[in-house]
């Protein structure tokens, strides 16, 4: 697994005594609100409810045990003995105390760990598939450029005051887990005729209010220019942004006003001055000392004779946790966190240890997030599957819901965000108690629900088969809801059904959803096909009869 | 952002008085205030490439960084000093502390902070970190890994 050199980790200290020196001229009264404000999210603070939120890193979604043990240690020393893994690769935690913010960034750096520009106006986390280098049918892995354009726009001298925050995903794979297409920009890896390596670069998608598909800007670009392309990108962006109006800060505000076509020709005008610098060429030996990094830790096993255990709760558990991993006598292992009444994502220090010795026992001390706020055991031999699930069962991990509706993707929503205009868990809840029959469960199969508090959309709940998204109607918590989105084969954002409905209601509609699409199944069919074939009428219908 | 300065004149690295002229000045009236050895001061919402034809003629370039949260500045900054070669001084005016370490290695060659920082040790923000992770205007004291 790829680790910090000692500087890249003296990097990372040097940047929060930095941080630390800016919160004592705040504390003292000689930096002021507004200013701080943009210098607290640069290093992931926000301010909350109730405390102090701290959005962590988990670049490209992979974390070694040590790493998930000092998370755990974070959230018993600084949190209330919890930590939430969100949809983008990050950890947060809701109870932070201002003064303590240094020391527990200085513990974090120990390991590998930063918070440095998980939130404000610079380029994001960036996110991959979290199951880079894992699964058949992959192009490249995603995640040793990850790292190099993660690096590249750290505290990059140009690109650190954009108009809007700026959230780029890398996809390898053969199917897009990333959801590319709703991102500030995303990378797809490609090869060309020749057989070369590069990126389509997807432009100007996000959702919220204004939700949008990003526009392709280039369908190829060779991996040894990507740096220069996406300065360039980036440029146009920081000069012509917008920057008066609030709600059209990001990127897809400017890819819709000036068009996509004119934007690509501006980007390309800048890139044909730049491409050729030598400077800006993405650094082919690093590349590859890179991938040696992140080269797997494992080799082909011949199980010979090797036949699974036969339990009837086991392998209802296993038909939805577990994947074909491409390296023979493997398997990736999905762990959802999701227990009735708890929050979608949330980890108690506690779990997060086991998590870690369980890892280091089954899969080589290394574990991934994903993007449903799930963990993944990327290489478990095929022939201790079962005893860890056994064990994962002991501590009740080892909810079978993963890929059914039940696991449900949420934001924290109106219970710890301040920005939350309903509640998101409760409602989770009671979907999932609608919902607590594993024969219905495995017989509706794979279907998405996400929840978001806001039209910040932190659940990405316009591309779920079902989106719900919380907001206020005379002073009462209502719910618009949205079907069909999806990101896998391609990226479609969900229609609205119809006018909102009450937070007592949308339990009944979201049933009447279901049961409009098991009413209309033939056979296999997933949501959205059987969406595209009858259309939204008949569950306009049901919900609003 | 009372505290800005609306320059109308600027002191530059020699310690000498410069008068400045807004983008639209400049263009207007090239031929004369060339003559003049005047610098133009630019604001965020200007287009600097406005000025790119008659570069060797400005005698300073002053960009305001006075709004924090604006970062056109630094684009303006690397368009003249790295890709037009600008030869002279650009002075950052309004500057804020916090952001010298991005104004410095984007292009900009000296700066005028704002009053409210007089007192706090500069070094500690020009120049608290050992290595930077891409190519720039000016790396000059970090150690490049990329």
């Amino acid at each position: 697994m790829y680790q910090y050199s000692p500087e890249d980790s003296k990097f990372l200290v040097e940047r929060v005594d930095q941080f630390e020196k800016q919160l004592k001229r705040h504390l003292d009264g000689d930096l002021d609100a507004a200013k701080f404000r943009s210098l607290r999210l640069r290093n992931g603070l926000y301010m909350e409810l109730h405390a102090h939120m701290l959005r962590v890193a988990i670049p490209y979604g992979t974390l070694n045990t040590t790493q998930l043990r000092a998370l755990a240690d974070v959230a018993d020393k600084y949190d209330r003995g919890f930590g939430h893994f969100t949809t983008r690769q990050n950890i947060q935690y809701n109870w932070i105390e201002l003064p303590e913010i240094a020391n527990l960034l200085r513990e974090l750096s120990s390991v590998g760990l930063h918070a440095i520009q998980t939130s404000g106006k610079a380029t994001r986390n960036i996110t991959a598939d979290p199951l880079s280098g894992l699964t058949e049918g992959e192009i490249s892995d995603a995640r040793p450029y990850c790292e190099l354009i993660r690096r590249w726009f750290n505290l990059h001298p140009e690109f650190s005051w954009l108009p809007g925050k700026f959230k780029i995903a890398i996809n390898g794979a053969k199917f897009d887990e990333t959801a590319l297409r709703i991102h500030d920009l995303g990378l797809r890896l490609v090869r060309n005729k020749e057989g070369e390596l590069g990126f389509t670069v997807y432009v100007g998608g996000g959702l919220g209010a204004a939700a949008m598909v990003a526009a392709e800007t280039a369908s190829f670009v060779p991996v040894e220019d990507i740096l220069s392309y996406l300065e360039s990108a980036m440029r146009i962006y920081n000069l012509k942004g917008r920057r008066d109006h609030l709600k059209k800060l990001r990127i897809k505000f400017l890819v819709r006003e000036l068009g996509a076509e004119e934007y690509s020709r501006l980007v390309d005008e800048d890139w044909k001055q730049t491409r050729d610098d030598p400077d800006l060429k993405l650094n082919l030996t690093h590349l590859s000392e890179l991938e040696k990094d992140f080269a797997l830790p494992i080799k082909p096993l011949a199980l010979d004779g090797f036949e699974d255990k036969v339990d009837f709760n086991y392998s209802i558990w296993k038909k939805n946790n577990v994947r074909a991993h491409k390296v023979s006598g493997h398997s990736i292992v999905n762990v959802s966190l999701t227990k009735l009444g708890e929050a979608p994502g949330d980890a108690t220090s506690e779990q997060m240890r086991i998590l870690a010795d369980l890892a280091d026992q089954y899969s080589y001390s290394e574990l991934r997030t994903t993007k449903r706020q799930t963990i993944v055991f990327p290489h478990v031999r095929k022939d201790q599957i079962f005893d860890l699930w056994q064990s994962l069962e002991k501590y009740g991990l080892a909810s079978p819901h993963q890929g059914t509706l039940a696991q449900i993707v949420a934001c924290p929503g109106g219970d710890y965000c301040d920005l939350a205009k309903a509640v998101s868990i409760p409602i989770a809840t009671r979907v999932q108690q609608r919902f607590d029959d594993m024969d219905k469960l495995l017989d509706i199969g794979n279907l998405n629900i996400n929840i978001s508090g806001c039209e910040n959309s932190c659940a990405h709940h316009h591309v779920a088969d079902i989106g719900l998204l919380g907001m206020q109607k005379n002073g009462e918590e209502y719910y618009q809801i949205t079907v069909a989105g999806e990101t896998l084969h391609k990226t479609v954002i969900g229609k609205k059904l119809g006018p909102s409905v009450s937070g007592d209601n949308v339990v009944d509609a979201v049933e009447d959803i279901v049961n409009v699409y098991l009413d209309n199944r033939d056979e296999e069919e997933k949501f959205t096909e059987v969406f595209k074939r009858i259309g939204i009428k008949p569950f306009k219908e049901k919900v609003y009869e | 952002m009372s505290e800005s300065i609306e320059l109308a004149n600027v002191v530059n690295n020699k310690n000498e008085n410069v008068e400045l002229v807004s983008v639209e000045q400049w263009i207007e009236n090239v031929d004369e205030l060339s003559k003049l050895g005047v610098g133009v001061v630019v604001r965020p919402s200007d287009d600097v490439k406005l000025l790119q034809d008659t570069l060797n003629d400005i005698a300073l370039i002053a960009l305001d960084f006075n709004n924090f949260d604006d970062g056109r500045g630094y684009s303006q900054a690397y368009l003249l000093s790295k890709r037009w070669q600008y030869a002279g001084e650009i002075i950052g005016i309004n500057a804020h502390l916090d952001q010298l370490q991005f104004m410095l290695r984007s292009g900009v060659t000296s700066y005028k902070l704002l009053e409210s920082y007089e007192g706090i040790d500069v070094l500690d923000y020009s120049n608290g970190f050992s290595i930077c992770y891409q190519a720039a205007a000016n790396n000059s004291g970090l150690k490049e890994k990329f």
